[in-house]
This record gives structure tokens, sequence and C-alpha cells, in this order.
């Protein structure tokens, strides 16, 4: 590989670093007036850079490259690697931190200079799970931002902020534990945590010296991973975490950090380490439907905004971890389109949670009312998001839940593939509610003179719209890049 | 003697985890857990491993502790009422029952499975210097521990530096 294209992949690493190292070394006043332009540089230098190394990439026939140029490779394995799936989140990291730098341009207040040193922390830990090779280095950058995460829900020092960002970390401390006590067996076993050698010594895991302590060594990481995104029945913070946080971090934590620090490390270890075992597929897929299931059913009777995209955030993670548990290319695909439609999708309904704060001030649903004639871009955008999360065709939110039921009704599961379809009826049950209480009907009191909210929101909510619309459309050109890259 | 230490801090280690559960004072809450992972501490350095002992000591009761307790220090004081405190028992009050019937299911199932714990691996046997281990195959993480200290330093700044809004 090119020395130029690995000055590329540091991008990901450095870059961040380096707007950590300005914003600090400015002087404050100055800072405070160009920090979110430096996140915002970061954010789309980033989507710019996945761009450049997918179609790199592509170009060379190659399907991963090592990060090897500034890491000493005596112990003879790189610690960086990317290939397409870690170039998807990295993009979709990207994406969903610009749209939080923008919409933090009008809700962060004075708190933008302290913001945009963490969002950017934040972004490396990111960075970090998804580039990394080692089951240990990805436990290092999951609590980088875990660490980070708690410190920005507790921006404000509000009591309910740092009451939500206690939770958080409460939970990710007994996450932590759990995920440490399953490398250590998996160690045991494979003497090794990089995903290769772990994988190779796992290859015929019947045959491992003793295969009920690797199913313990995945429920313990399973457990731990589960609690990091959320996922029911391990999703007690999560509700609390995104309705307390500022709304610019909601967009961040919301958007991308739970998928990354969870559903991401669950899919690598899926689909790179316990391949093809059957009782870990089981197991993953019992937790997914009752996640969306339960996670759409929770959604109906919530009456905050935020609480509402919390539990439905619940519930569509669940469709991530039902793909990804089916065992098949098809299944694993599905998952991997539906993390970047969700990242798309629910970004821009944090987004617009936060133009509706911004404007009205409140988020409870029964107090607003008739914001579509006030708010016709929230309005619309907020549309486009919730047909697209209950899988309307022909929205983006569609194609991958289509492939993820195909991959279900694949296994022979026709039950749980029949759930998961009902389940986008509770889907659109709740987003129907949301839509008549928040944008339909008349103007309530108090709310006439109620503007949209311009600027950096408003812009977010477009690009993101079009790209849900734009990725729906364009699907069959997705489908035909997946079957010249022989994955289906 | 080397197995009553580890057996101790084993029971030690499972009372403060249950006490941090189950406590209302998220103070009593915090510094329970403190002392779960200096239990847990004196296990790793009985064991023989010196630097994972070093690390949870200085990581899980140093910084994680001065955190939570910073975290505790800037709510509000509890005000909920005597009833609060009664349902919050009743909430956990199962939770040792259900502990040790888990550990005794365990504890079954090893048995009738002949289950035992393997010996590490040969990375793990290697003998590298500490110092060889962490610099050559352990970068990836040092810049991550670089990043949780820059993250430590913001939470400080964010909580402490700018007057208490409560």
């Amino acid at each position: 590989m090119s020395a130029g294209l690995e000055f590329v992949l540091l991008v990901f690493m450095g870059l961040p670093l380096l707007i950590v190292l300005i914003n600090n070394l400015l002087k404050r006043e100055i800072a405070q007036k160009i920090c979110l332009s430096l996140g915002l540089i970061a954010g789309i230098g980033q989507m710019v850079a996945a761009i450049v190394v997918f179609v790199s990439l592509n170009a060379a026939g190659q399907a991963s490259v090592d990060f090897s140029q500034f890491w000493n490779l005596t112990a003879g394995a790189s610690r960086f690697s990317v290939d397409f799936f870690s170039l998807l989140a990295l993009f979709c990291i990207g994406m969903v931190v610009t749209a939080g730098f923008l919409t933090a341009g009008k809700t962060i207040g004075d708190k933008r200079f302290n913001f945009t040193n963490l969002a950017m922390i934040i972004l490396l830990g990111m960075n970090g799970i998804a580039l990394v090779t080692d089951l240990f280095s990805l436990y290092v950058f999951l609590e980088i931002t875990g660490v980070a995460s708690f410190v920005m829900i507790a921006l404000n020092k509000e009591g309910n902020g740092i009451e939500g960002g206690f939770k958080y970390l409460v939970m990710s401390a007994i996450a932590t534990a759990f995920i440490l006590g399953g490398l250590a067996f998996i160690f045991m076993q494979s003497g090794s945590l990089l995903y290769s050698d772990v994988a190779s010594a796992l290859s015929d895991w019947q045959n491992v010296d003793q295969p009920a302590l690797l199913i313990v060594a995945f429920a313990l990481v399973l457990v731990g991973f589960s609690i990091k995104s959320g996922i029911m029945p391990f999703h007690g913070w999560l509700p609390d975490a995104y309705q307390s946080a500022p709304a610019a971090v909601s967009v961040i934590l919301g958007g991308i950090v739970t998928k990354m620090a969870g559903v991401y490390a669950i899919l690598r270890l899926t689909g790179d380490i316990f391949v093809g075992v059957n009782l870990v597929n089981q197991i993953l897929m019992l937790l997914a439907i009752v996640s969306i299931v339960l996670g759409a059913v929770a959604a109906i009777t919530q009456t905050d905004f935020k609480r509402i995209l919390a539990y439905s955030s619940i519930s569509q993670i669940g469709y991530i971890l039902l793909g990804a548990s089916c065992g098949s290319a098809i299944g694993l695909i599905g998952a991997m389109l539906h993390f970047f439609n969700h990242a798309t999708f629910k970004t821009t309904l944090f987004v617009n949670s936060a133009a509706v704060e911004t404007a009205t001030g409140t988020t409870e649903i029964e107090k607003l009312g008739g914001l579509q004639e006030k708010m016709p871009v929230t309005g619309v955008s907020s549309i486009l998001a919730f047909l697209s999360t209950a899988g309307i065709p022909p929205l983006a939110g569609f194609w991958s839940k289509l492939l993820i039921i195909l991959a279900v009704w694949q296994t022979g599961n026709f039950f749980i593939a029949g759930l998961a379809l009902f389940a986008s009826i509770f889907t659109a049950a709740y987003f129907l509610r949301l839509q008549r209480c928040v944008f339909f009907g008349s103007a309530v009191e108090g709310l006439e003179n109620t503007k949209e909210v311009t600027g950096g929101i408003c812009l977010s909510s477009v690009v993101l719209s079009v790209i849900t619309v734009g990725f729906g459309l364009l699907f069959p050109l997705v489908l035909l890049f997946v079957q010249s890259q022989g994955l289906i | 003697m080397t197995t009553f230490v580890i057996v101790l801090c084993l029971v030690l280690m499972v009372g403060f985890a249950l006490s941090a559960a189950m406590l209302r004072s998220m103070l009593k809450s915090a510094v329970s857990l403190a002392a779960m992972s200096a239990a847990l501490a004196v296990i790793l350095y009985m064991m023989g491993a010196v630097w994972a002992a070093l690390f949870e000591l200085s990581v899980c009761v140093g910084l994680i502790t001065v955190v939570f307790i910073s975290a505790i220090s800037l709510t509000t004081p509890d005000r909920r009422d005597e009833a609060h405190t009664k349902d919050h028992r009743q909430r956990f009050a199962a939770l040792p029952f259900i502990l040790i019937a888990a550990g005794v299911a365990l504890i079954a199932v090893l048995v009738s499975t002949g289950f035992y714990l393997p010996q590490p691996g040969e990375e793990a046997v290697a003998e590298a210097a500490f110092n060889q281990v962490l610099w050559q195959t352990r970068q990836a993480d040092i810049l991550g521990q670089i990043l949780i200290l820059l993250a430590g330093a913001f939470a400080v700044v964010v909580l402490f530096k700018e007057g208490r809004k409560i």
C-alpha cells in the first residue's frame, strides 16, 4: 500500500488529536469562536478520508489494509487496520459528528470549548474501536468513549444531566467487568487477543479444549457489549442518558456512540471471531428479537420526544443484531447497511428534536402541536426519517430491513422473521403518534410565534434526509457493488 | 495461607459488590465499589499478576472512585422520603439470594462437566520484560491510556474548574 494512503489513514487518529491541541493552545476567546469550525473540519475530513480510502481499496482490488507506517511491527501484526465495514463505520462517525457540531452552533452556548475537546476524544475513541485488530485494544478504546461520554452528558452540570451521566458510567463499569472476564477466558484458550489469532484458534471451536468455556466467554462479552449498546434487557441507563444530555450531545450519543461502543463490537465478534457457532447465533437472535419487540412497545408509551427516540434506538439496534445473528453473508450485509441507515435516520430525528427544543423550549410531546406549518423543514425531514425507520419503500431503511428479514427467513426461523416484520407496525405507530402530537393539528397556546430554526440544524436535517432518500433510490448500485466484491 | 487470603478477598469482593448495588447512599455505594476493586487488586497480586494489580488499584480504586465521588458531590442532596428508601431496599432484597442461587448453580455445572481453567497461552507466559511487551506489542493501548488521561483531565475541567451551577 502506498505511503500516501497511510497518510490518509492517519487522519482518523491524528486529526482529532491535532484539533484538541490547537483548541487548547489558542487563546480562550479565539478558541471559543473557532472551536466548532475545527470540529466540523474533523467530521468532514473523516468522511472525505473514508471515501478516499474506500475508492483506493476498491481500485486496488484489496479488501483491507493494515496501518503500519507509524507503528512498530516487531510483534508481527498490525494493530490498526481497515476493511469495508470499518470504513462504513468511520464514514458514519464522521457524518454524525458533523451533524453534532452543526447542531451545537445554536444549542451548546458557552460550553462549546469543552464540547469540542470532549467530542474529539469521543471521535478518537470511536475511530479506535473501528480500526483496532485486538480485543484488548478494543476494550481500551471503549473505555475512552465511555469516560468522555459521561462528561459530555453532564456538560451542563444540571442535576438530571449528572444523574444520567452517572448511570451511564456505573453501567459502563459493570459492562467492563463482564467484557474483561470474557476476554480473559478467550485469552486462556487462544493465547492471544488479536482478532486473526483468536479466529484461527476458534476455527474448529468444537474441538478446542473446552467449548463450554468459550460459550461462557462469549456470553460475558455479549452481556458487556449489550449493556454498552443499551439492548433490552440491559437498557436501563439509555433513555435517561439520552433525555438528560444537551441536544448536540444527544445527536452524537444517539446517532453513533452507543452503536460503536456495543453493536459494532458485537458485529466484529460474530463476523470475525465466533464465525459459524450456532449457539452463539441463537443467543444473539433471541436477544435481538426481545430488543426489537420490547423497545418498540416501550416507545409507544413515552411522552418525551428524546425518550421515544431512545426506545426506538433500542428496537432498531435489535434489527442490526438480528441480521448479524443469521450467520450468513446476506444477514451480515443487511446488518451493516441497517447500521448505516440507523445512523442516518436516527441522527436526523435527534437533530429535529434539538430544533424543536430550541424553538419551543420543551421536548414533552403533550406540550407541543401544530409545528408543521411553523417548522416545515423539521416536519418533512421527520416524516422521511420515521418512514425510513419503519421500513417503508423506497427509503433506505426498507432495503436493509428487507435483507435482514430475508436472512432470518433463510435460517428457517419463520416465527422470528414474522415477529420482526410485525414490529415495524409498532414502529409506525409510535412515530405516527409522535408526528401527530408534535407537528400536526393546530398550534398549541404559546407556540403561535414559533419559527423554524435555521443554520446548521436545518442544514443537517436537509442533508441527512437527502442521504436517506438517495441511498434508498440508489440501493441497486449498492447491491451491485456488494455482488462485485463477491460478498453475496 | 495464600489460598486463605484469596478466598477471603473473594468473599469480601462479593460482599462489597452487593453493598455497592444495595446501599441507598450513592457515596457509600461508590466507596463499596472502590473496596471491591481493592480486594480484586489483592487477589491479582497474590496470583502473580503484579502489573494488573497495580493498574486495578490506580485506575479503579483511584481514578474511577474520584470521578464517581466528584459526580455525587455535584448532585443535589437526596431528599427522598422514607418510603423511597424502603422501596429501594425491597427492590434489591432478592439480590443476595439470586447471587447465592446462581453461585450454587454455577458450581454444580462446573463440577458436573469437569470444568477447569486452562493455563494461559504462550503470549501470557512469555518471559518478555513488561516494558518490552508494553512498547512493542501494546502500542495501541498506550495511545488509549494517553487519551483516557486526557478525558479525565477534561472531566476535571468541565466538572470543577467552571463554577458550580447546582
